[in-house]
């Protein structure tokens, strides 16, 4: 009786062993998806930087759209504040850049930095790894002088999905990490 | 009495073209022995021939061809002592030729892909760090030349912990090159490169600097 209650400890150790391996990454695996996900938000900054930028070919600016678009979930949405107002607006990943395109100055400089996690990637129940990922952006606009019209900077936050996915290629299985990225939330915006 | 002449005439007669028809089909089955043995011989002769040339690096042929010979001379079955032996000594050769030729080829493979790689590399930092869009599109235009269309598909590993890959989001050889271009960076190192039947690249992997 002694002998099979060890053996049935010892048997759930090891079935418990293996399924903790498959749920859980370890160190390195872990550490790759996070600089990953870090990296598709920078990506995103340059993506904006382009789309905003005045001199940008609009041909250009809208095969960078559709790239911008492929970091987002479908229905994520991109918070848009301004001094002269504490409503924030929401818009749809497309409709954002649009807007910004033709925002009403000579000359538009958008950087982000500070690009860092608030809240690391979490397992969730269904596989999905979900973190926050906060950033700084300072928005300037020019007039036609060169003069400064508009400055700002905000604080947001951003929600990132790393889930685990499957594809053929060239008759392969490949496994790679999807990265997507859920809504932008406004958390302040200030004169700095 | 001419009767019994006739009767004696006719029986010799029958047995004159029984004798003859005999000796005739006898003298038909010792041609074709006799010339089964002739060809016997002219393979074996043949053969002894050929694996020495093999053997002494007398011919002109490539592997593919001493091994097509080996193949025929194998087939014949000629259950001869000397060509049985010289055959176990060709083969033997042919196969050390054989390890040879792959290594070589293997080490060929090898070149060629570190110096694709280092090309496209190259290339990729170009882009990357091109003055305009417009140099930059010029460059992305002339490289793609060398993948079979647009739509090559680009793995880009992220991790190679535990022994095996991870990968991020697969993407086109054109999304790429135009990453480059918008990201103004090159953080990838060419892993593996794929070509299909006409010498173009029909596959690329990359790595994580």
């Amino acid at each position: 009786m002694k002998k099979t209650i060890i053996s049935l400890v010892v048997a759930l150790f090891i079935v418990g062993g293996a399924m903790a391996q498959e749920n859980e990454l370890s160190f390195e695996r872990k550490q790759a998806i996070d600089s990953l996900a870090l990296e598709k938000v920078r990506d995103l900054s340059k993506y904006i930087k382009i789309a905003g930028s005045k001199t940008t070919p609009w041909s250009e600016a809208n095969r960078v759209i559709d790239r911008a678009e492929e970091l987002f979930m479908s229905d994520a949405e991109i918070g848009v504040s301004s001094l002269s107002s504490n409503q924030v607006q929401y818009y749809k990943v497309r409709k954002y850049f649009e807007r910004l395109m033709r925002l009403n100055y000579d000359q538009v400089e958008i950087d982000w930095y500070n690009i860092e996690y608030v809240s690391d990637l979490q397992r969730q129940p269904d596989g999905t790894y979900v973190g926050v990922i906060t950033i700084f952006q300072t928005f300037r606009g020019y007039d036609k002088e060169g003069g400064l019209v508009y400055k700002d900077t905000t604080k947001k936050d951003i929600t990132v999905y790393v889930k685990r996915k499957e594809t053929q290629i060239g008759g392969r299985t490949i496994g790679f990490w999807d990265v997507l990225l859920g809504d932008m939330r406004v958390k302040e915006t200030t004169n700095k | 009495m001419k009767n019994k002449i006739t009767t004696i005439m006719m029986v010799l007669l029958a047995a004159l073209i029984t004798i003859g028809g005999t000796t005739s089909c006898k003298s038909k089955k010792r041609l074709a022995r006799e010339a089964a043995e002739a060809e016997y011989k002219a393979k074996v002769a043949d053969a002894i021939k050929d694996l020495n040339a093999i053997l002494n690096d007398e011919t002109v042929w490539t592997l593919e061809e001493k091994e097509n010979r080996v193949k025929t001379i194998k087939d014949w079955n000629l259950q001869n002592a000397e060509v049985d032996d010289l055959l176990f000594q060709v083969e033997k050769k042919l196969a050390r030729e054989r390890a040879m030729a792959e290594r070589l080829a293997e080490q060929e493979n090898q070149t060629g892909a570190q110096a694709m790689g280092n090309t496209l590399e190259t290339k990729f930092r170009n882009i990357a760090v091109a003055s305009s869009t417009d140099q930059a599109n010029r460059m992305i235009n002339e490289t793609l030349g060398l993948f079979e269309s647009n739509n090559v598909p680009v793995l880009i590993i992220i991790s190679q912990a535990g022994g095996f890959n991870d990968y991020d989001r697969p993407t086109t050889i054109a999304k790429y090159l135009n990453y480059l271009k918008d990201q103004k960076a090159s953080k990838n190192k060419v892993y593996d490169i794929k070509y299909n039947g006409n010498g173009k690249i029909s596959e690329l992997e990359l790595i994580k600097k």
